[in-house]
Order: C-alpha cells, then structure tokens, then sequence
C-alpha cells in the first residue's frame, strides 16, 4: 500500500502518481491505467477517492475514456505531464527552495558554481 | 433519502442511557465508521438503527420504513454482521447457504458460492471446525450475497489476522462496487479502515460528537506543529507533545492564520478522535 501525507487530499496524491508515472514513462502513452475496483482495494481506499483522481487526469487530457475498457493514457500526455510539471516546479517547488536557501544563506550562483566545478 | 435518519434517540438500562440523544443520518453510497471508545453506546446504536432494540424515545426511519411496523420488509433490505460470531457452529457449511437461500428473498446463491470458492472454507464441513478467520469469511460471503441497500458492521475485524484483514477488505470493497450500497461500520482499528471511509461519526456516552464527511474535517480541522520558541494561538480543540514539537488541533481558523505560528496539516482521524474525545464536554 500507499504511503498517503496529511498535506494533500488522497485524490491528489494519486493523481500525483499516476502523473509521475506517465512522466516517467512507466506507464506508456496509449497504454491502460488499472481499474477503479484494483486500486481502491489494493490500496484500501475509497473507490470516490480513485474515481475523482481518475476524473481530474481526463479534465487534464492526460486519461481518457474508452467506452467499455476503461481508461487509457492519452497520445501527448508524456508532453502534457511535463509541461504541468515543469509549471507546479517554477510557481511552487522552486519559490519555496529559494526561500529556504536564503534562510540557510545559499547562494544559488555559488551553489551551480561549485557543481560545475 | 436517506438510508438511515435517526433522531435524538435515547435507550436506557436502568440509571444508565445508552444512547443519550443520538443522532445518524446517512445518505445512499456512503461509507460511514462509527468510532467511539468502548462503552460508548456503538453497539446499541447498530441496533437501535436496525430496530433490533427498543427505544426510550427519538425518531427512527430507515429505508423510508419504520423498524417496528415495517420490520419484515426492513429485513429484506439491510444486513447486519454482529461482533460476536452467531452462525449456528453445529450446520455445515453448505447447509447453511441452503438455510439462507431459503429464508431471504434476495440472497444471490451462485455470489455466495463464489466467494466461497476464493476462500479455503471447505462447504462440507461443519461451522465449529472453522477458524475465526474463517467463519468472518463465510458470514460476510452469506451477508454480502443478500442485496441489500444496507450493510451494517460491528467491529468485522476483531480477532483476524493481518492476512484475513487484507482480504475482508478486498471483498468489502470489491462488493461495494455491485451497487448503491450503504456500509456502517463500527471499528476500533480506525487507521485501517480511514482512507475507506466518506464520512464518520465519533461517539461518546450515548452521543454523537462529531459527524462530518471527510471533505469537510479536510475543511474544517488543521492540525498545527509549532515551530520552536512560538505559542499555540488560543482557541486549539486538543493539545500534545510530539517528538515533532507541540501539535494543536483547530477548529474553523483559517490556516493562513496558523501558518504564523509552525507548519499546518490536516490531522488524520485518530489525532482528531483523540483531540475531540479529551475535549471539554460542549
């Protein structure tokens, strides 16, 4: 099972998984994610849970809907993943590292500096 | 409709009320755990809600029927396991899915039978040489095979095995998905089960603390772990030393408020049942 964080709602958490995945490419364009019955009981969570991550992914174009298989990881979702992830990276990741290395007094400059060398 | 809506509904033994104004309301296609400390009346709340006890006083539909008057097509309608094994330890096993195929109108043999089939219970064997693990088995098989719109459960786990556990829940939850079901569930292994369900209801000498959906505790409740040197704000529901540093749990105040202060999460439901169980009675 899943280790799930206080800091985020579960469906969030998924999407987050299922998001990696895709980027990661262990789950392949065109290729189908499991079931909403297979995660909520090997995960022990609630089928709504998986059901509105799940509906979240497809608003995103990342999933889609076959009639009658199940869902599926759409053609350009590697893209798509990327480009949102590369988004949530600048406008919250990166802001919140910048103020913990100011905190600590890392210079980034010196910091790239010294990686380089 | 509401599958259950129980109001101020008060059971006494002698000096002592059971129930003590209880109050339950539960939609259809929700999954709702009934946490409380032993003693707190969850038992007798199953089943007032069943209408397997009589009631002092309050109000109590359920299905849109009233349990008293109604009691033969309520039955058809819910399922109840209770926390003691009751199947009879003398029938075998196959026997007693005849039993039940005969007496219910809406028990689905052939589910029965398949779920069944996925355990080791074998059906020509009599209930008593069945281990406990294995008798929960064949109680939720029966239970779950009757198509019924709800499913009431006093602590269904008591007594297994992490392996028994793992698949009660799997059936559970792969059960769940046959229709628009109702669970109630009663349990005191409340971080198994948290992330299963949609709403609780925390309970204490007969009342009903707290019942909200889990979307609305995300809302309403954060948990704050000070940072070093500060001072919780005032108005916190609970209070404790963790390793992590003092955490205090709130109420409705707004988290960019308590971000001040340390680092604000949601708590998960056992840090809440703790913080509202040791709160000063309202």
């Amino acid at each position: 099972m899943h280790e799930w964080h206080d800091n985020e709602p579960i469906y969030l958490q998924l999407r987050t998984t299922v998001l990696h995945r895709i980027l990661a490419g262990t789950l392949a364009e065109g290729e189908a994610v499991p079931s909403v019955r297979q995660v909520a009981t090997s995960e022990r969570i609630n089928p709504l849970t998986v059901s509105r991550a799940y509906q979240l992914l497809v608003d995103e174009g990342l999933l889609e809907k076959r009639r009658g298989l199940g869902l599926f990881v759409t053609t350009g979702a590697g893209n798509k993943a990327r480009t949102s992830e590369r988004e949530a990276f600048l406008n919250v990741e990166w802001p919140r590292i910048r103020q913990r290395m100011d905190a600590l007094g890392i210079d980034p400059h010196s910091l790239l500096k010294s990686e380089d060398a | 409709m509401n599958v259950i809506d129980a109001r101020q509904l008060v059971k006494r033994y002698g000096a002592n009320a059971a129930l003590d104004g209880f109050d339950l309301q539960v939609p259809p296609g929700r999954i709702v755990g009934l946490i409380g400390p032993n003693g707190s009346g969850k038992t007798t709340a199953l089943k007032a809600v069943l209408g397997l006890t009589t009631l002092d006083s309050g109000e109590l539909v359920i299905n849109g029927l009233t349990p008293w008057t109604h009691r033969a097509q309520l039955m058809a309608e819910v399922a109840y396991i209770p926390d003691t094994g009751i199947l009879p330890r003398w029938m075998r096993v196959s026997d007693l899915v005849d039993y039940v195929a005969g007496v219910h109108t809406r028990f689905d043999r052939a589910r029965a039978e398949a779920m069944l089939a996925r355990t080791d219970i074998n059906a020509s064997r009599p209930v008593r040489v069945l281990s406990k693990g294995m008798q929960v088995q064949l109680h939720l098989a029966l239970i779950l095979a009757i198509n019924a719109r709800l499913l009431v459960l006093d602590e269904p786990t008591l007594g297994l095995d992490v392996l028994f556990r793992e698949q009660f829940y799997d059936t559970l939850l792969n059960d769940y998905f046959e229709g628009e079901r109702s669970i109630l569930i009663t349990t005191h292994e409340v971080r198994e089960i948290e992330h299963v369900l949609t709403d609780v209801v925390f309970m204490a000498r007969g009342k009903s603390r707290l019942a909200a959906s889990i979307d609305e505790i995300r809302e309403q409740y954060t948990k704050l772990t000070l940072t070093t040197g500060n001072t919780p704000l005032e108005g916190f529901i609970g209070r404790r030393q963790t390793l992590a540093g003092v955490e205090c749990i709130y109420r409705n105040v707004p988290r960019d408020v308590l971000a001040r202060a340390g680092a604000v999460s949601v708590p998960d439901l056992v840090e809440l049942f703790v913080a509202i169980m040791e709160a000063p009675h309202a």
